[in-house]
C-alpha cells in the first residue's frame, strides 16, 4: 500500500465517522443502526481497558439485534428517560486508520470522541462524555459497515446518571 | 444530633393509606432518618468474598459514615471510620485493595488493620502522657459488625437486636442465593455499577415491588421487545436474555395480580411468584442449565435441589438498604446521600462450582438492569426524579398508598400478605419507618 492509498483510506474513514456522528446528533438512529454489519456489536465498557464483555459488567454491550430494540425503544412515544429528547453534539478527532487485523475486518479506525449532551426538562443536565473509540469496519458494496464500535469513556467506572442515547 | 421532631409530629405524617410529602423533601426528616434508621439499623456493608485475606479491604457507606471494611490478621472483620484521629484526613482513597495498614498522608500517623494507632512521627514533641494505646487515638470502629452466610452487615448502635433478629424470615433469600452454588460458596465478581438519582432513597424501595408501574413506566422497552422478530432457536450472544428481561415487565394486570406480596414488621418485603410466569425464569431447558442443575443435585440431592431452585421470591428488600435477587445472583445497595439524592450500587455473584456460562447470565442481567444505559432502570430513575420534582410543590401535601388497603392479611409473626397489585410493600415500609423513627434511643 503506498502513502497516497493510505491517506485515501484515512480520509474515507474520517468521513465515515463524521457521517455517523451527524446521524447520532440528528437522532436518526434507524440510519445509524443500518451502519452496523449484521454481525456487528456496539460496546461501551465499564472498566478501563476491559478485555472481556462476558465476565465483566459493561455500560452497554449489544449485538445488532439488541441494538435494534434500543433504537426502536427510542422511537416510542413514551420513552420517559429520553423525553424531552437529549440534544447532542459529537466531536470526532485524532483519527488514525490501519488495515484490519482479523478476518472480516478491513480497516481499524481509532479516534477520540467527545459528546456534549443537553437533556432538556427539569433536570436540564449539561454533560460531557469523552473517550477513545475504535471502529472495526468492513468494506461492502453498500459502503463501510461496523463490525465493532467500542467506546472507552475516560470515566467508564464512575458514578453516572442516565445514559439514554448512544454515544 | 437532630432530635427535634417529636414522635407525635412524626405519627401525623404516616397514615395507613397515605404519607406526607415532607418524608421526601424535608432535610430535618432526612437528618433524623440518618440518626434513627441509618444510624441504628443493620446495614449491608460488603460480601466476605471481597475481603478474603488478611489486609483485604473494601470501602462502604454506613449512614453518613465513610467506612473501610477490613479483615485483620486474626481473620476478624471490622468496619473502621475513614478519618485520621489527628487532623481528620481520610486514611484510605482506594475503593478496594489489600494493605498492611493505613497511613495518613498528612502527618504519617499509621494505623493497623484493627484500627490501632501504631506510630506517629516526632514522638519527643508530644506531651509525655500521649499514649499510642489510648482508644480515642485508634480509628473509630463501627460498634457492631456481623456476618450472615458471608453477607457482612454493620450497625452504628452499640446494642439492640442481633442481625439475625433484624433480618428474620427475609434471611431466606441469602440462604437461597448461597444454596444455589454447587460448591456451597458464592463470590462477588464482574464489577460494580454505580448510579445516582436526584430523588429520595425511599422512592427506590417503593418502586421495587410496585407491580402496577411496569405496564406504564416500562412500556417503551416492553413494546420494543415485543416488536422484535426473534427466532429463539437461533443462537444469540446473550441467549436472548436482554429480550426476555425487557419482556418481563409486560405482564397484564391479571398476571401481576396473581403474584403475591409479603411485608414484614421490620420493613422487609418481597414479591412471590414472579418467575412462575416463565418469561424471565432462569430455569431454562438448555445445556448450561442442565449441567448446572446436575452439579447442584450432586451436592444437595434431587429433593433439596428442586426446593432451592423452586424458591420464587423477587426483589427481596432487606430494609433499609439492600435488595437481593437470588435467581440471577444480583444485589443492589441503596445509599441515601441527601434528602433528594441517592446512590444505587449494584453487583452480582458467581456461584462457585456452576458452569462459567451461568455467571455470564448474571453479568448480563446486571448490565441490562443496573448500567447507566439500562433500558429498564433508566426509566425508573427518570420517574423518581419527576416524583421528586412534583413533591417540591407544597400542595397537595399527601401521597396516596391505598391500593389494596383492606385486603392485606396479617399472618403469624406479623407478616402481611396480599395479591400482586397491592401497595402493601409501601405500607409495610412506612409502618417500620415510623417505628424506627419514633423509637427511644
Amino acid at each position: 500500500m503506498n502513502a497516497a492509498v493510505e491517506i485515501d483510506v484515512k480520509s474515507e474513514a474520517e468521513a465515515f465517522l463524521i457521517a455517523e456522528a451527524r446521524l447520532l446528533d440528528a437522532g436518526r438512529f434507524d440510519e445509524w443502526l443500518a451502519l452496523f454489519a449484521e454481525d456487528g456489536f456496539y460496546w461501551v465498557p465499564a472498566a478501563p481497558g476491559q478485555s472481556d464483555p462476558l465476565n465483566h459488567l459493561s455500560i452497554l454491550y449489544e449485538d445488532k439485534s439488541v441494538l435494534g430494540m434500543r433504537v426502536r425503544r427510542l422511537g416510542h412515544p413514551r420513552v420517559y428517560s429520553a423525553q424531552p429528547a437529549p440534544r447532542t453534539a459529537h466531536l470526532v478527532g485524532n483519527v488514525t486508520a490501519a488495515p484490519g487485523a482479523e478476518p472480516g475486518v478491513d480497516c481499524e479506525v481509532r479516534s477520540t470522541v467527545m459528546m456534549a449532551e443537553y437533556r432538556p426538562g427539569q433536570a436540564a443536565d449539561r454533560r460531557l462524555w469523552a473517550g477513545q473509540q475504535t471502529h472495526k469496519l468492513r468494506r461492502t458494496p453498500e459502503g463501510w459497515r461496523i463490525v465493532l464500535k467500542r467506546v472507552d469513556l475516560i470515566d467508564c467506572d464512575a458514578v453516572h446518571g442516565i445514559l439514554a442515547v448512544p454515544i | 444530633m437532630p432530635d427535634s421532631i417529636a414522635p407525635d409530629a412524626l405519627r401525623r405524617l404516616v397514615l395507613p393509606d397515605r404519607v406526607h410529602r415532607s418524608l421526601y423533601t424535608d432535610p430535618a426528616i432526612f437528618d433524623l432518618e440518618m440518626t434513627r434508621i441509618f444510624g441504628r439499623c443493620w446495614l449491608f456493608l460488603a460480601h466476605e468474598s471481597q475481603i478474603r485475606a488478611p489486609g483485604d479491604f473494601v470501602r462502604a457507606r454506613l449512614g453518613r459514615e465513610d467506612v473501610i471494611v477490613v479483615r485483620a490478621r486474626d481473620g476478624r472483620i471490622r468496619a473502621l471510620v475513614n478519618r485520621c484521629t489527628h487532623r481528620g484526613a481520610q486514611v484510605c482513597q482506594a475503593e478496594r485493595g489489600n494493605t498492611a495498614g493505613f497511613a495518613c498522608p498528612y502527618h504519617a500517623w499509621t494505623f493497623g488493620l484493627d484500627g490501632a494507632l501504631n506510630s506517629v512521627p516526632h514522638r519527643q514533641s508530644l506531651p509525655p502522657d500521649f499514649d499510642l494505646k489510648d482508644p480515642r487515638l485508634a480509628l473509630a470502629a463501627v460498634p457492631r459488625v456481623e456476618s450472615y452466610r458471608g453477607f457482612v452487615f454493620g450497625s452504628l448502635a452499640p446494642g439492640g437486636e442481633s442481625l439475625v433478629e433484624h433480618l428474620g424470615p427475609i434471611a431466606a433469600v441469602i440462604d437461597n442465593v448461597v444454596d444455589r452454588a454447587p460448591d456451597g460458596e458464592i463470590e462477588q465478581a464482574g464489577g460494580v455499577a454505580r448510579q445516582e438519582y436526584r430523588g429520595n432513597w425511599k422512592l427506590h424501595h417503593e418502586n421495587a415491588n410496585d407491580t402496577l408501574h411496569p405496564g406504564f413506566v416500562h412500556e417503551s422497552s416492553v413494546s420494543a421487545a415485543r416488536g422484535d422478530p426473534r427466532d429463539y432457536a437461533a443462537p444469540a450472544y446473550d441467549g436472548h436474555q436482554t429480550h426476555t428481561q425487557m419482556l418481563s415487565n409486560g405482564f397484564g394486570v391479571r398476571e401481576w395480580q396473581s403474584l403475591s406480596l409479603t411485608g414484614f414488621p421490620a420493613g422487609h418485603s418481597y414479591m412471590g411468584g414472579f418467575y412462575r410466569g416463565g418469561v424471565l425464569s432462569p430455569d431454562r431447558d438448555d445445556p448450561v442449565w442442565r449441567e448446572y442443575r446436575a452439579r447442584l443435585v450432586a451436592r444437595h440431592g434431587e429433593e433439596k435441589t428442586a426446593r432451592v431452585l423452586g424458591e420464587d421470591r423477587f426483589n427481596n428488600l432487606l430494609y433499609p438498604n439492600v435488595s437481593i435477587n437470588a435467581q440471577y445472583q444480583q444485589i443492589r445497595v441503596v445509599t441515601p446521600l441527601a434528602v433528594d439524592r441517592t446512590r444505587v450500587t449494584a453487583f452480582c455473584f458467581r456461584l462457585k462450582g456452576a458452569p462459567e456460562a451461568l455467571f455470564h447470565r448474571a453479568v448480563r442481567f446486571l448490565t441490562n438492569l443496573s448500567s447507566p444505559a439500562s433500558m429498564i432502570l433508566s426509566d425508573d430513575i427518570e420517574i423518581f426524579e419527576r416524583v421528586q420534582g412534583g413533591l417540591a410543590n407544597s400542595e397537595p401535601e399527601w401521597l396516596d398508598q391505598s391500593r389494596g388497603l383492606g385486603a392485606d392479611r396479617t399472618e403469624a409473626g406479623g407478616r402481611t400478605v396480599s395479591a400482586g397489585l397491592s401497595e402493601l410493600p409501601h405500607r409495610a415500609q412506612y409502618a417500620a419507618w415510623l417505628r424506627y423513627m419514633t423509637a427511644a434511643a
